[in-house]
């Protein structure tokens, strides 16, 4: 198979997968879009969205899509760690001897559904962070690895903030997006009842075995980014930090935080996936412009000012791309450079 | 890079055409400066010349080339040339990245792709003028130096301004001018009455030139201000306070500048003796109290005398001489007597006879004048002892308040509180029953006594106390006196 072969290959499974999601799910091509790019760029999606949207039933239905064991934990304020990565137990042997024996948690499968994620305790939650980061969790002093591909797909709810826990930033970071689920447009809300009303539910088949994303996500790292590009998106990650001495007022005004280094390249891989996705063989300004918002809502932390003036990342991510671009190479006239 | 002759062709066009771009800029900037220049030189053609018009020509041709030039020379890097090919023709960055690609020697196999890719799309491009023409700022605004030249170059040439103005008076009046104007100079030459700057309450001489005052007082001694008599002498009226303030609170603002009044009115000879005599005698006997102290005090208080002037050197001799034949009680009472004489003399001084010393002469002059029927106004009426105005009261006898210093001031007021004067008691003690009985008193009667003497002198003096009554009163302290 020569390279644009698989890059053609690439953009079938990718399309394929989005076809069988978009059997079930109606709308919310961009969430779709963004969970597969999160997916083969070997990161983790969080999304958020009032209850009714369809979130669970997305990642539900991507699972289906993939040939992936598929764990979900409906995340509890009693949930404990152990019930979430598992724990050592005492077995009875045919000899009658008795020995400790790992029963594996939830979190070991390929995808993992972590329902209201906020909803549990940060001991809980904190409980992912390893798996998350490292493809592995610790258990009696001993490193047990998780399947590969191994993709963490959270849900939370921004409005039912009662008895909830909202996530560490430490948690945060770990996830390579945080996608808003908005609220269907009428004539994907008539879609939405027409499907769910008939007598015989879509069936999803799947398209996608997971040594085809592991290979898959070593050809999205041979993408070609040019230096400019790269250059770009580091730009927007530090004119998030207000204490930058080029960043723009809107983030020295309502930034506590800026955006980590993990921001830079959750932007960069998810470019380049967007961009093999197009069929390009090389990552363009439009892709980092395009998931800037995804890759950096939820890593920058607003001060009190910000809260208190209610401002909102995405608007905040927005003038900040919009003053990078203006201020680098990108925004000037060719000639006047 | 030698992938694509047509990649290498698209970026030399683009290249090209910045910098066509650029020197269009750069010209109209450099023309526009030019032309400024022009006008500048189209100002001077008085003195250039009627090869100014020539000249602003050609500073303004030379600022176009100049700016061309400029243009023009700048080079065009392949990278803004790529990223502006890429942004013309929605190449979303191929030609960039594969400038930058295509020679690295950690090149993957997709770059090959991206390679023939973009090579497959630059081929298919239909060229087109990918750079917009920017005007700037200066080529907006330059019909407006070149229009200026244009007028200039056809209008007369302006007289340049000579080194003095123009002659538009007669001789006669340009000499009355001068005059005039030479006097004005000696007017704003000369001192100012007063300075408009410096506030009037700053000003120190008023206190050293003023009528009355002590010649000796320097300027800035603001110890002046205390011891001048038409200040001390100023009586207060709350009308004249109200016109122009009180002269003598706003010289309290001046802290730093204020007379240390501690050392000059407290820190008398008399106090500074007695605190010593307090130290050498306090709670010992006669023949306890050490003699070379006592000596020392003695001679102390004979050298005062002497250099003072004072009365009691004689009974500080006398003390001596009684602490040389053995007799410290003798040396004592001589000490006693020396320090009473200091102390009537101070009291004397305390009494306000220094401070009112040019007050008599100053109220004479006053007199004087008030005979000569200046100063008849409500401020310059004359008034007895401790009479004054009141605010609103008019005339009253004691505008400055009840003379509370002078109870203090009565040779018999020291008590010191558990010990009674050694010697003869000239007085009774007030509290010889009761509960205090065993203990002496704190105020000596002779001393109350005179105190409320004092004060009943005050009052038949000030207040309105019918006079057939003056003598009755007279009699009736004589009489406690006698006790």
């Amino acid at each position: 198979m020569n390279r644009d072969a698989r890059v053609e290959a690439f953009v079938a499974a990718f399309e394929a997968l989005r076809a069988e999601v978009e059997k079930v799910i109606v709308g919310h091509h961009e969430v779709i879009t963004h969970v597969l790019i999160g997916m083969f760029a070997g990161g983790h999606v969080l999304l958020e969205g009032v209850p009714g949207l369809g979130k669970t039933l997305l990642i539900k239905t991507l699972s289906e899509g993939l040939e992936l064991s598929f764990s979900r934990i409906q995340f509890t304020p009693d949930l404990m760690p152990a019930d979430i990565i598992g724990t050592n137990i005492i077995v009875e042997d045919a000899d009658g001897r008795k020995h400790f024996q790992f029963q594996h948690g939830p979190i070991f499968a390929h995808i993992l559904l972590a329902d209201e994620i906020n909803r549990a305790t940060p001991k809980t939650q904190s409980a992912l962070l390893e798996g998350m980061q490292e493809g592995a969790v610790t258990v009696g002093g001993a490193s047990r690895p998780l399947p590969a591909p191994f993709f963490v797909l959270a849900t939370q709810n921004p409005i039912e903030m009662e008895g909830t826990y909202p996530l560490p930033e430490a948690q945060l970071d770990r996830f390579l997006f945080k996608l808003r689920v908005r609220y269907p447009a009428l004539d994907e809300l008539n879609a939405i009842i027409d499907r769910t009303t008939q007598s015989r539910p879509a069936t999803v088949s799947r398209v996608l075995s997971g040594p085809a994303v592991l290979s898959f996500r070593e050809l999205i790292r041979e993408v070609p980014i040019a230096s400019h590009v790269r250059d770009f998106a580091s730009a927007i990650v530090m004119a998030t930090h207000p204490q930058w001495e080029q960043a723009p007022e809107v983030a020295r005004r309502f930034v506590r935080y800026g955006a980590s280094p993990r921001a830079a390249q959750a932007l960069v891989l998810g470019a380049k996936v967007r961009a093999l996705a197009e069929g390009r063989y090389n990552v363009s300004v439009e892709d980092i412009k395009a998931l800037a918002a995804p890759a950096l809502r939820h890593r920058v932390i607003l001060n009190f000012e910000g809260e208190a003036e209610g401002v909102d990342t995405d608007t905040l991510v927005a003038r900040v791309l919009d003053n990078t671009e203006a201020a680098t190479a990108q925004g000037r006239e060719p000639f006047l450079r | 890079m030698n992938e694509s002759p047509r990649i290498e062709g698209l970026l030399r066009r683009i290249r090209r055409e910045i910098g066509r771009r650029r020197a269009e800029y750069y010209g109209l900037r450099g023309a526009f400066w030019g032309a400024v220049a022009g006008v500048v030189v189209l100002l001077a053609k008085h003195a250039v010349g009627g090869a100014a018009a020539w000249a602003a020509a050609a500073l303004v041709i030379l600022g176009a080339v100049a700016g061309i030039g400029y243009g023009a020379a700048r080079r065009v890097a392949r990278g803004d040339a790529a990223r502006v090919a890429d942004r013309a023709f929605g190449l979303d960055d191929r030609v960039a990245t594969t400038l930058e690609w295509a020679e690295r020697a950690d090149r993957t196999r997709l770059v090959d792709s991206l390679v023939a890719d973009t090579v497959a799309r630059v081929e298919a491009l239909e060229l087109k003028r990918v750079v917009g023409r920017v005007v700037p700022r200066e080529g907006r605004l330059l019909a407006v130096p070149v229009l200026a030249c244009l007028v200039l170059a056809i209008t007369p040439p302006i007289p340049m301004p000579s080194g003095r103005l123009p002659d538009f008076l007669p001789s006669g009046e340009e000499e009355r001018e001068e005059r005039v104007s030479s006097s004005m100079l000696e007017e704003t030459s000369r001192p100012t009455a007063k300075d408009p700057l410096k506030r009037p309450s700053l000003e120190e001489r008023d206190f050293a030139q003023r009528a009355g005052g002590s010649g000796a007082t320097t300027t800035g001694d603001l110890s002046a201000i205390f011891k001048d008599t038409s200040l001390a002498s100023q009586r207060p009226d709350f009308n004249s306070f109200m016109k122009k303030g009180d002269e003598r609170l706003r010289m309290l603002e001046q802290v730093d500048r204020l007379p240390d009044l501690q050392s000059d009115f407290t820190s008398s000879q008399y106090k500074m003796v007695y605190r010593k005599s307090k130290a050498l005698t306090g709670g010992l006997r006669p023949d306890q109290i050490s003699p070379q102290k006592l000596r020392e005090l003695l001679e102390e208080m004979e050298r005062l005398g002497r250099k003072g002037g004072g009365n009691w050197s004689g009974d500080a001799m006398e003390g001596m001489e009684a602490l040389e034949g053995g007799q410290p009680d003798r040396a004592l009472d001589a000490m006693q007597k020396a320090l009473d004489k200091m102390r009537a003399m101070d009291e004397a001084q305390r009494s306000g006879k220094g401070l009112r010393g040019g007050r008599d002469n100053d109220r004479s002059g006053r007199g004087r004048d008030r005979a000569r029927g200046d100063g008849v106004g409500p401020e310059d009426q004359d008034f007895g002892e401790g009479e004054g105005l009141m605010p609103g009261r008019g005339r009253s006898g004691s505008p400055k308040g009840e003379a509370t210093q002078r109870l203090r001031a009565s040779p018999y007021d020291v008590g010191v509180e558990g010990e009674s004067r050694r010697g003869r008691k000239d007085g009774y003690d007030t509290n010889l029953t009761g509960r205090g009985g065993s203990m002496a008193s704190r105020l000596q009667y002779l001393g109350v006594i005179g105190q409320y003497r004092k004060a009943m002198e005050d009052a038949i003096t000030r207040e309105q106390v019918p006079r057939d009554f003056h003598d009755q009163i007279r009699s009736y302290f004589q009489a406690l006196d006698e006790r």
